[in-house]
């Protein structure tokens, strides 16, 4: 919140009351409109200062950018930075996995092996949107995903323009088009905010234990997300 | 110019002091000219800047001034129809 803005849009609310009054004893309706437009405008400012400004977004993109360069180094130590992405259920927590072998079942967040090779695990914790991302079988789930992914990703957070998905059997076919022109640069790094919301979000709308990217492909007017649930994780 | 928001309301106040100024140097009487012309003016600066906000209170605000502009043209187009 803005505190200079909204101080200043009360006081031209409050200036436009005077203006009105004043407008009112001296038969001016001429006044009365100055007053009535002056406070829309302070209406207007005080609303706007209660929106999140840049300088905001800004830390907020330098932070994240910190963070990614800390995992992909990570992950370059590991030799995992080609690795398959999952997403592994334990109980209620969400781990997205980065590993060799196709999706472990037993991990524990953070580094580790599992299979004779390493892994990463990372807990992940899904905002809630549009009333939450309500479990849903595999057969129906195409259209309530979008809309969970569509109130997620362009509604709340505007990070794209557009969401459509296809189900093909167990398979989920996720196109996001207009991707935000500050983030397609997290589109290089292996993970990248559309992946990671788009997984948790399948994670937690199908009963499945697992999630797994089968095929993750950039193109210019968006991105191409192929991602498979599975009941159980492959590799214990 | 660092934040869109502030351009945005610079922008919109600009735009708001002129049309209301004008409208008073022509003797303009009636309120809701004045408060037609700054929903306008609002819309004209959100279009053009875009403050890609879309945040709930920016969506019930651009809501409410729709919803008061078009209460403003309905009673002129009905004060035209049946006066």
């Amino acid at each position: 919140m803005n505190t200079s803005l909204l101080f200043l849009g009360i006081n031209i609310v409050v200036i436009s009351i005077l203006l009105s009054l004043y407008g009112f004893l001296a038969g001016d309706s001429g006044l009365v409109g100055i007053a009535a437009s002056l406070g829309l405008a302070g209406g207007v400012i005080v609303a706007y200062s209660r929106v999140p400004q840049d300088p905001a977004t800004a830390s907020l993109l330098s932070y994240s950018r910190t963070l990614v360069n800390a995992v992909s180094s990570a992950l370059e130590d590991l030799d995992l930075l080609e690795s398959a992405i999952c997403i592994a259920k334990r109980g209620a927590e969400l781990l997205l996995v980065y590993s060799k072998a196709p999706c472990p079942a037993k991990v524990d967040p953070g580094l580790g092996f599992a299979g004779g090779s390493p892994y990463l695990a990372i807990p992940i914790e899904l905002p809630s949107a549009g009333g939450g991302a309500e479990a849903l079988s595999s057969s129906t789930a195409g259209e309530p995903l979008e809309r969970v992914l569509r109130s997620l990703l362009v509604e709340e957070f505007a990070l794209c323009r557009g969401v459509r998905v296809d189900v093909e059997g167990e398979s989920y076919r996720v196109y996001i088009t207009g991707l935000a022109e500050f983030l397609k640069d997290f589109t290089r790094y292996p993970v990248d905010p559309y992946t990671v919301l788009v997984l948790s979000t399948l994670a937690q709308a199908t009963p499945a234990e697992c999630v797994r990217v089968v095929q993750r492909s950039y193109v210019p007017e968006g991105l191409l997300l192929i991602a498979r649930v599975e009941r159980s994780c492959g590799v214990g | 110019m660092r934040s869109r928001v502030s351009l945005f309301i610079l922008v919109y106040t600009l735009m708001n002091v002129l049309s209301t100024v004008a409208l008073y140097l022509l003797k303009e009487q009636r309120v809701d000219v004045y408060v037609s012309l700054n929903i306008l003016s609002y819309y004209v600066s959100y279009a053009v800047v875009r403050p890609s906000t879309l945040s709930s209170i920016v969506r019930v605000l651009n809501a409410a001034l729709f919803a008061l502009f078009i209460a403003i043209v309905a009673y002129r187009v009905y004060e035209v129809l049946a006066p």
